[in-house]
């Protein structure tokens, strides 16, 4: 048995626009993906990618998106990543980009990348923040977070394969 | 002769393997009988507009040349870097519309010479 | 393992160019061996910068370049046949190949003139043939072409030998194979009856090589230096550009592009010189190498006498669709079938020979 071997890619989507939000669901970010490998890549590139193809998990409160493709073509994915410049939903339009966070072999290892990119984050707002009630509000997120990541480290070092970080 | 000549090549041979850094293509472009016939500009235009609609933006920026082109018989020859002959090739070949009529790209040759283009055996036509 | 796709739509099919310089009077050269050896051509060309009007002795080579014979619907058992071996191919040099074949698709014949006739067959003609061969070098795993080389001069190929009569009896009976046959014949002194004559009960044609002249003017020139084949920075320019701007002058192509044109941004390679005037012949027809010899000789000795040209360059394409291309090596068509050389020969005599073949090919010798 062969196994088809795919790539998740991580990414956030960025927007300036607080209503840009609610925008964030699959069927607009997968559009928006498509429409921007199409344009960069042609019918061809499109084709290439679109071979399991999908938006694999997203959440539209943080803005985090995990898209999945073959492991042939995810480099014409991500070369159309930075090309893809709003979202579009029930025909509101909202100006908007997609940073790439992270590419891995494994859902697992971009759920781990992941929990650990989001741990970085709430230090750096630690560090950036102004009053007393933020910095407490973030202290117990941040200690929230540490116990999950000690329960989930138990028989961490094996599989990952194939992760590539960029 | 007052100016010194070089003294005598010693024999030397250079083997390059698939070094070649451009591909050439003889092409003919087929239209239906009457209308225009695009220019020299148009008709690079498009092979442009057909790489883009097949290869997107990043295959419309392959450097692409026209070498020749002959607007009576609707032929040319391009001109492309090695790194680009499939995607051109492609390209031309699922072209199928010029200005909304039918039409068609027929690749007669190709050669990583251009020299081999000057001589086409098969084209040898004997009275 | 298989090539992801996304390579693969970069990859470029295999070719070789081989360049080679040396001096044409040296003794160990062997740049005329390496003409003898590419028995098949179909068109020869040469471009003399700062030339406006062929020397005598030139046009004479030219005009000597002698004609060949197209021979519709004969077989091939006729070539095989005694009267023939030795009338012709014992007595000189007999070129034949077959006109209009493909090689990618059809059967193809071709003596060489050594005196070895190579068949190329498809898989159901060689079952049928029944003759022994060997599978083509390019085939792959799914063998569908088979070569069959047969030494016609061979002392075991008498009349009477088994073997002789198997050949005669599979190309006759079991498996009739016909071709339009290009020949050429060459042979030094003795008189023998000539292939007009021998095979006048088939329709036999003599043709003469076309030829063409024609002068360039105002031609942007590359400078060449004969002992720098890689070239040297605003110096001299290497044997791969020269190739191109051979092509280029070939095809026609316009040399005085802008690197900013939309259409085309070729341009002749730097450094260069306008030279006012040059002289391109080409000869097209089934020429055989000992006319190639004589015109390159011809050719060194143009600069006996003190010309403005520094080099003058002669260029040789081969058939597309000849099985062998230099020697016996097997030759296949692939994309292009292009086996080609050229010759840039220098005031000194030292020479530049550019060899160049496509995919289904060996490399040049």
């Amino acid at each position: 048995m062969v196994r088809f071997k795919n790539r998740y890619v991580l990414c956030e989507v960025v927007s300036e626009d607080p209503r840009c939000r609610q925008c964030i669901e699959e069927r607009a970010v997968g559009l928006a993906v498509r429409d921007a490998i199409g344009r960069v890549h042609g019918d061809y590139g499109l084709a290439c990618c679109s071979i399991s193809f999908t938006v694999k998990y997203l959440n539209a409160y943080t803005g985090t998106v995990l898209l999945r493709c073959r492991k042939d073509s995810y480099r014409l994915l991500c070369s159309a990543l930075p090309f893809v410049r709003q979202l579009e939903s029930r025909a509101q339009r909202y100006p908007c980009f997609l940073n790439t966070l992270h590419i891995g072999g494994t859902i697992r290892t971009c759920q781990k990348f992941l929990i650990q990119y989001n741990r970085r984050q709430l230090l750096m707002l630690l560090q950036n923040c102004t009053n007393e009630e933020e910095r407490q509000c973030i202290q117990k997120s941040l200690l929230s977070c540490s116990i999950t990541e000690e329960q989930s480290h138990s028989g961490d070092e094996e599989d990952d394969d194939g992760t590539e970080t960029d | 002769m007052a100016r010194a000549e070089p003294p005598a090549a010693t024999f030397e041979r250079r083997v390059l393997r698939s070094a070649a850094e451009h591909h050439y293509l003889r092409v003919r472009l087929e239209l239906p009988d009457g209308g225009a016939r695009p220019s020299v500009a148009q008709f690079k235009q498009l092979v442009v507009s057909a790489l883009r609609e097949l290869h997107g933006e990043v295959g419309a920026a392959l450097p692409v040349d026209v070498l020749i082109y002959e607007e009576k018989t609707l032929s040319a020859i391009l001109r492309v870097i090695s790194s680009g002959l499939v995607k051109l090739w492609s390209a031309l070949t699922l072209l199928g519309f010029y200005q909304n009529r039918r039409c068609a790209f027929r690749v007669l040759q190709t050669s990583p010479f251009l020299l081999a283009l000057s001589g086409n055996s098969r084209e040898l036509v004997l009275d | 393992m298989s090539v992801p796709p996304l390579r693969r739509l970069r990859q470029v099919p295999r070719h070789l160019l081989v360049c080679e310089k040396g001096h044409a009077r040296h003794a160990r050269s062997r740049h005329a061996a390496h003409v003898q050896e590419h028995a098949y051509n179909c068109r020869v060309s040469f471009l003399i910068p700062e030339c406006g009007i062929l020397p005598e002795v030139l046009k004479n080579t030219i005009a000597d370049v002698g004609e060949y014979y197209l021979v519709r619907n004969l077989s091939v058992h006729e070539l095989v046949a005694h009267e023939f071996i030795d009338a012709f191919v014992k007595k000189g040099s007999c070129y034949a190949l077959t006109y209009n074949t493909k090689i990618d698709q059809d059967n193809t014949a071709a003596l060489l003139p050594n005196g070895k006739l190579i068949l190329s067959v498809d898989k159901d003609t060689y079952e049928e043939l029944g003759l022994q061969g060997r599978p083509s070098q390019y085939s792959g795993k799914k063998v569908m072409r088979y070569i069959i080389t047969i030494d016609l001069t061979d002392s075991g190929f008498h009349p009477d030998s088994k073997k002789h009569n198997r050949v005669l009896w599979a190309l006759k009976e079991k498996k009739p194979l016909e071709f339009d046959f290009l020949l050429a014949w060459y042979n030094t002194g003795a008189e023998g009856s000539t292939l007009m004559s021998y095979f006048s009960k088939n329709q036999i044609q003599a043709l003469k090589p076309k030829i063409t002249f024609n002068t360039l003017r105002d031609l942007q020139c590359p400078v060449l230096q004969s002992n720098e084949l890689q070239g040297k920075p605003d110096e001299s320019c290497s044997t791969e550009e020269l190739f191109e701007w051979l092509g280029a002058v070939l095809n026609q192509v316009s040399l005085d592009n802008k690197s900013s044109s939309f259409l085309s941004t070729y341009c002749c390679p730097q450094p260069n010189t306008i030279v006012e005037k040059a002289f391109l012949c080409t000869i097209t027809g089934f020429i055989i190498p000992e006319k190639i010899i004589q015109l390159l000789e011809q050719l060194c000795c143009y600069f006996g006498e003190p010309k403005l040209a520094y080099w003058l360059t002669l260029t040789v394409h081969g058939f597309a669709d000849s099985p062998v291309s230099w020697r016996e090596s097997e030759h296949g068509f692939h994309k292009g079938g292009e086996n080609l050389y050229n010759f840039v020969i220098f005031r000194n005599l030292d020479y530049w020979l550019q060899m160049a073949v496509g995919t289904n090919d060996d490399c040049p010798p």
